[in-house]
């Protein structure tokens, strides 16, 4: 079993210069260094994940979620404090990791893979998997922009679900597709969510998403957490702040 | 330096098929597909020759094969340098939804547009057959030079891909520069034959590209031995630039998403 944990996060901060871009204009014509605002979206949060948990986390829009959820999926690099996965592999279920738009769906599906750093056997095993679950038939050999957006949105969807990893962090996707595949997907989350060995993390509005499928709840509020634990306390905690 | 072979081999899969990719891509919408890739050198081939032979009135021995090494040299370091200064702007679908270590995206334009040079060079042989070039044994180095092109382009890539993030218009200037570079490395007229000492050394020399154009034409048809010691210097710094390239990538690109 070794470690219980399989997040460790640790007095986390991360910040957004807000004069991050700059012309050579503006640089050669003003000497004086401008000063750049810092806004810091992470404000020192520190919270553990044990193993095989499923944690939501709420927050009003700017809290500072999305940004959680990418430092812990490595993209962005945490300012300060520290984030540990143990090695665990991580993926950000979002939709559409860059689509080729004039190459097939096909060939979309390797290149999102191998993007996400999954083998090429892997790949071929999973193959025909992600096609049937994505429902999209014939329309996998033809060029993605030929799509509609809700196959777009399905296609990304399957890649995501299908090629599995040991830590998946979601970030709004529930609802994509019309109603049947909205409620196919939603099956298959509670299918991985239910494996045992998975940890997840939730970022949603949707609070009865969130009472079905958390075991915990993270409320951050401004870039810091107000409060953390069972679900059903935070939760109607949260809907009484909000409302 | 470990860090950087071991995402390299990581990600070497993905280098190749997103190369591939893209080739496909660019090839699937056209009529003429990938002959582009052996009529775009050709024309501008033509284009040049008749600048040269017919404005200036001014040619060289094997013309044709002549411009048309310079040409494929020079389209191979223009569009992968051109293309790294907005590489991560570009790709920013890809940037913010997953890590990828950020030289990837250059190797990745490295090898397509490589695919592209090694076609170049097919017609290059062709040519030099049809033109009766005498071919000698420094014809060799051929493959050296080439990788001094490969490390010296990658070097000069990692650079402006790290400052063409913060820095918008990068990629204004360095087309202008690009441009500036073109004319003087000697694509249709020869350094040396065409300009006077001291300057045509200076020309030749200071700029990777001449050296690596000439040099290329010395051994391939005119048998000669290319400058080794200037090659040799610039292919350290073509691996200075690529160490310093690859560190400040390492330090800096998980910012970059805050950026775009």
């Amino acid at each position: 079993m070794g470690e219980q944990y399989a997040i460790e996060v640790k007095d986390l901060k991360i910040r957004y210069r807000s004069l991050t871009k700059m012309t050579l204009k503006k640089s050669l014509l003003k000497f004086k260094k401008s000063k750049v605002e810092v806004f810091e979206a992470v404000k020192g949060i520190s919270f553990n994940v044990p193993k095989g948990e499923i944690m939501g986390i709420v927050g009003k829009n700017g809290s500072g979620k999305s940004t959680l959820l990418r430092a812990i999926a490595g993209i962005f690099a945490p300012d300060e404090g520290c984030i540990d996965l143990h090695n665990h592999s991580v993926s950000l279920l979002s939709i559409g990791v860059g689509f080729q738009k004039k190459l097939t769906g096909r060939e979309n599906i390797y290149l999102s893979g191998l993007l996400l750093g999954y083998t090429e056997e892997y790949i071929n095993k999973k193959m025909d998997e992600i096609i049937e679950f994505s429902e999209l038939g014939k329309f996998i050999d033809k060029p993605v922009k030929t799509y509609s957006s809700g196959m777009h949105s399905k296609l990304a969807f399957s890649i995501t679900a299908i090629l599995e990893a040991e830590i998946m962090l979601i970030d709004e996707v529930l609802s994509v597709g019309d109603a049947k595949f909205k409620k196919k997907s939603y099956a298959k989350m509670e299918e991985l969510i239910s494996n045992k060995e998975r940890t997840v993390i939730i970022v949603s509005h949707s609070m009865d998403t969130l009472r079905k499928l958390c075991d915990t709840i993270l409320w951050l509020h401004e870039g810091v957490i107000k409060q953390q634990g069972n679900t059903a306390e935070v939760l109607s905690a949260y809907e009484e702040f909000m409302s | 330096m470990k860090e950087f072979i071991k995402k390299v081999q990581k990600y070497y899969k993905y280098t190749i098929y997103s190369g591939k990719a893209e080739l496909k891509s660019e090839t699937a919408n056209s009529h003429l597909s990938w002959l582009w890739w052996i009529l775009d050198p050709l024309l501008f081939m033509l284009v040049y020759s008749f600048l040269a032979l017919i404005v200036f009135g001014k040619g060289e021995k094997y013309f044709s094969a002549f411009v048309f090494i310079g040409l494929t040299c020079w389209q191979f370091f223009e569009r992968t340098v051109k293309q790294s200064v907005t590489l991560v702007t570009k790709n920013s679908q890809i940037v913010t939804k997953v890590y990828i270590p950020k030289y990837i995206l250059i190797f990745v334009k490295m090898f397509s547009n490589g695919i592209k040079l090694s076609i170049s060079f097919c017609l290059v042989f062709i040519m030099m057959f049809l033109l009766r070039v005498p071919i000698g044994l420094n014809i060799l180095f051929f493959i050296p030079i080439l990788l001094i092109l490969g490390v010296v382009t990658f070097g000069i890539s990692t650079i402006l891909l790290h400052f063409g993030v913060f820095v918008e218009d990068l990629a204004n200037v360095i087309t202008v520069l690009l441009k500036l570079v073109f004319y003087l490395s000697g694509i249709f007229y020869s350094i040396v034959g065409r300009v006077d000492e001291p300057f045509a050394s200076i020309l030749q020399r200071l700029n990777p590209v001449a050296l690596i154009i000439s040099s290329m034409r010395d051994c391939m048809i005119y048998s000669k031995t290319p400058d080794i010691p200037w090659l040799l210097l610039w292919l350290l710094v073509g691996f200075i630039l690529s160490y310093i390239g690859i560190n400040v990538i390492h330090k800096y690109e998980n910012s970059y998403v805050k950026v775009i």
